[in-house]
């Protein structure tokens, strides 16, 4: 199929209202769900999940990549206006967006913000749709040695990255290729870890497992602490984000898109450090440096810019390797699956329509965050009465709702709840919970190339060093690893 | 919490799972077939693997708790200002979830969603009990519609009220 082929399927498979209405939707929900501290992005995409099952796949996954995009955006809006970040990655935006929401500028952080983060999801976009094919059609040459050195590398940098601690980062990703391991064996077809339960034979079911891992944790803190979530909201103030503003900070806006490709595209990294890449860099070259951390606009543009970067640019190793860059494409990555389809580089060969109607509807889902984020900043007063501890409750219910509906089993509730709380005693105990739902996914998948390659080559464990790609990947994971450890060393050792 | 402190209890709780794994839970609950020729193409090899894998992390983080100083982590929680009500909500949580599981099958997703909708608000000492009540009769009825009118799920009934 050519390109032109590819993009005409593409057209035929969103070109209707019904796929805008869902991407449409997705971003209301996603502003909604980012926008209320405590619910996040996550949250957000994992609840609506359940929701895309009666749906065709492209519009599916179009509500939920509308959810992902919104909800990144929609986590600013507490950021600036309570100081309290409604998804992880809006943190560095607290920095200089509550000075202006205290100095009665709070219009003119979120216009920064919400302008910001529209150039940069366009860039991210851009990069998206440029790089993914060109990486999937080099990846049809992988096989089982260089899959496996693939997911191993993108493990390592998962569990070194998204937490504090590379030891409590590699604990969490094994805890979860230990769960993986649950179910029939993908060869000989034995009983492992199944205790004689016909529920467990097919493995533990991935939805179950999310859910419970990032929706039931946050119920269970809140009846530790129901208070906790009580803010002050700031008023949004008479002043706007003019031309100049944005114009002043162009620069600053289009590095951290830049730094939100790059780091959006290696997998595990996601949007949190990226957004304080970018601040810090904006702060180095600015002429306004010592405006900074004081309520500086170009810290927020530079800071929304970053972590709004690394949206579409997660999609990369998803749609191209099929290995999911962080948890919310983990999530869309069970969209997929859901649907029958597996993202890879066969994808692009199989499925091309759905790739470039993905294409399609991500670039309108710029656009469409502009009129729903400009909506969204006037009434998020609305937003925040809504009270916590009558919507966490209805999340509950939701949660009940959604994890039955994908295999009509009250099981898997069950294992949501036990997962729930595995995820609470996680977070109370600091380890990241991201390292674990994403070896979960990938965990079959990386026992599965190494058991092929084991096949392919009778045993011989040279086959996994057997060519550049492999040992690019074997260098690439060394490299991390030896970056991570000399990090951590030099942490405890501050130098004087 | 001190670094220090998480990765000590850590390292000997891991290092107790994985010893766990490796003499006990593996060969008791990983079937292998007894012709396999080949140790690493056995059900049995990753398991292992992992469990020993978990085994050495757990060195790591025992190793790295005696080095570490007993600075509380900048972020510490302090926990809830109620004091030990906190550990009764925990508890009263659990409790609803394992009502919940009980309830299931017997009473029907909806009304047991309605009763665990009501028990949390209350345990979460709500400041809008009449808006709760409401909320939790809408919102299961509301997810009923969705899930078993457009999406056709069979959502359980219970064996007591029966809704189209």
């Amino acid at each position: 199929m050519s390109l032109l082929d590819s993009l005409a399927a593409g057209f035929a498979l969103v070109g209707n209202v019904e796929a805008f209405f869902m991407l449409f939707c997705g971003l209301i929900i996603g502003v909604v769900g980012g926008a209320i501290p405590g619910l996040s992005a996550t949250m957000a995409v994992a609840l609506t999940l359940p929701f895309t099952f009666a749906m065709t796949p492209i519009n599916g996954i179009l509500l939920l990549l509308g959810v992902y995009k919104g909800g990144i955006f929609g986590g600013s809006i507490p950021a600036i206006l309570i100081k309290t970040p409604g998804t992880p990655a809006s943190s560095a935006t607290i920095l200089d967006g509550h000075p202006l929401a205290e100095r009665g500028e709070a219009g003119r952080a979120l216009g920064m913000a919400l302008y910001a983060s529209c150039t940069a999801d366009a860039v991210s976009n851009l990069a998206l749709i440029l790089f993914a094919g060109w990486l999937a059609s080099f990846a049809l040459n992988f096989g089982p040695p260089e899959f496996f050195a693939l997911i191993l590398f993108s493990l390592t940098i998962i569990a070194g990255v998204s937490g504090e601690s590379l030891l409590r980062g590699a604990l969490s990703a094994l805890a979860g290729l230990l769960l993986a391991t649950v179910g029939l064996d993908l060869i000989y077809g034995t009983n492992r870890f199944t205790f004689g339960d016909p529920n467990m034979m097919g493995g533990l079911n991935f939805i179950a497992v999310l859910i419970g891992l990032f929706a039931i944790p946050e119920i269970i803190a809140m009846a530790w602490n129901p208070v906790a979530h009580l803010g002050k909201t700031r008023a949004l103030g008479k002043s706007r984000c003019s031309l100049a503003d944005y114009l002043g900070s162009f620069k600053s806006i289009i590095r951290g898109s830049m730094i939100g490709v790059f780091l959006g595209s290696i997998p595990g990294i996601g949007a949190a450090p990226s957004a304080f890449l970018s601040y810090s860099e904006a702060r180095r070259t600015s002429k306004n440096k010592a405006n900074f951390g004081k309520g500086e606009i170009e810290g927020v543009a530079a800071s929304e810019a970053g972590n709004n970067g690394v949206a579409g640019a997660t999609l990369i190793p998803l749609l191209a390797l099929g290995v999911p860059g962080d948890v919310i494409t983990a999530i869309i990555i069970g969209a997929f699956m859901v649907h029958g389809l597996q993202p890879g580089p066969m994808m692009f060969v199989l499925n091309a329509d759905i790739i470039y109607g993905l294409f399609i509807g991500l670039i309108v889902s710029s656009v469409f965050l502009l009129v729903v984020g400009s909506v969204a900043i006037r009434g998020f007063r609305f937003v925040a009465d809504v009270p916590k501890r009558i919507l966490m409750p209805g999340v509950l219910v939701l949660c009940i709702y959604g994890v039955f509906a994908v295999n009509n089993n009250i099981f898997d509730v069950g294992v949501m709840f036990v997962m729930g709380w595995l995820g609470y005693v996680m977070m109370r105990n600091r380890i990241p919970a991201a390292p674990f739902l994403i070896a979960f996914i990938l965990g079959p998948l990386l026992e599965d190339n190494f058991r092929q390659s084991m096949l392919m080559s009778g045993s011989d464990p040279l086959i996994l060093f057997r060519g550049p790609i492999t040992w690019a990947f074997w260098t690439l994971t060394a490299i991390t690893v030896f970056a991570i450890t000399r990090s951590t060393l030099r942490q405890k050792v501050p130098l004087s | 919490m001190s670094q220090k402190s998480l990765h000590l209890r850590l390292g000997i709780v891991v290092v107790l799972c994985a010893l766990f794994l490796v003499f006990y839970a593996i060969p008791s609950f990983v079937f292998a077939p007894s012709n396999v020729g080949n140790i690493v193409l056995s059900p049995l090899f990753w398991p292992f693997v992992l469990a020993g894998l978990a085994g050495l992390v757990g060195v790591g983080l025992l190793a790295s708790g005696f080095s570490s100083d007993d600075t509380p982590f900048e972020d510490a929680e302090t926990g809830p200002s109620d004091g030990s009500a906190g550990w009764l909500r925990l508890l009263g949580l659990a409790a609803i979830m394992l009502i919940v599981m009980f309830a299931l099958p017997r009473l029907g997703m909806v009304w047991t969603s309605m009763l665990a909708f009501v028990a949390c608000a209350f345990l979460f000492r709500t400041r809008h009990p009449m808006i709760a009540v409401i909320c939790a009769i809408v919102v299961p009825l509301l997810l009923y519609a969705f899930f078993a009118h457009v999406a056709g799920v069979a959502i359980p009934q219970g064996h007591f009220v029966r809704l189209p």
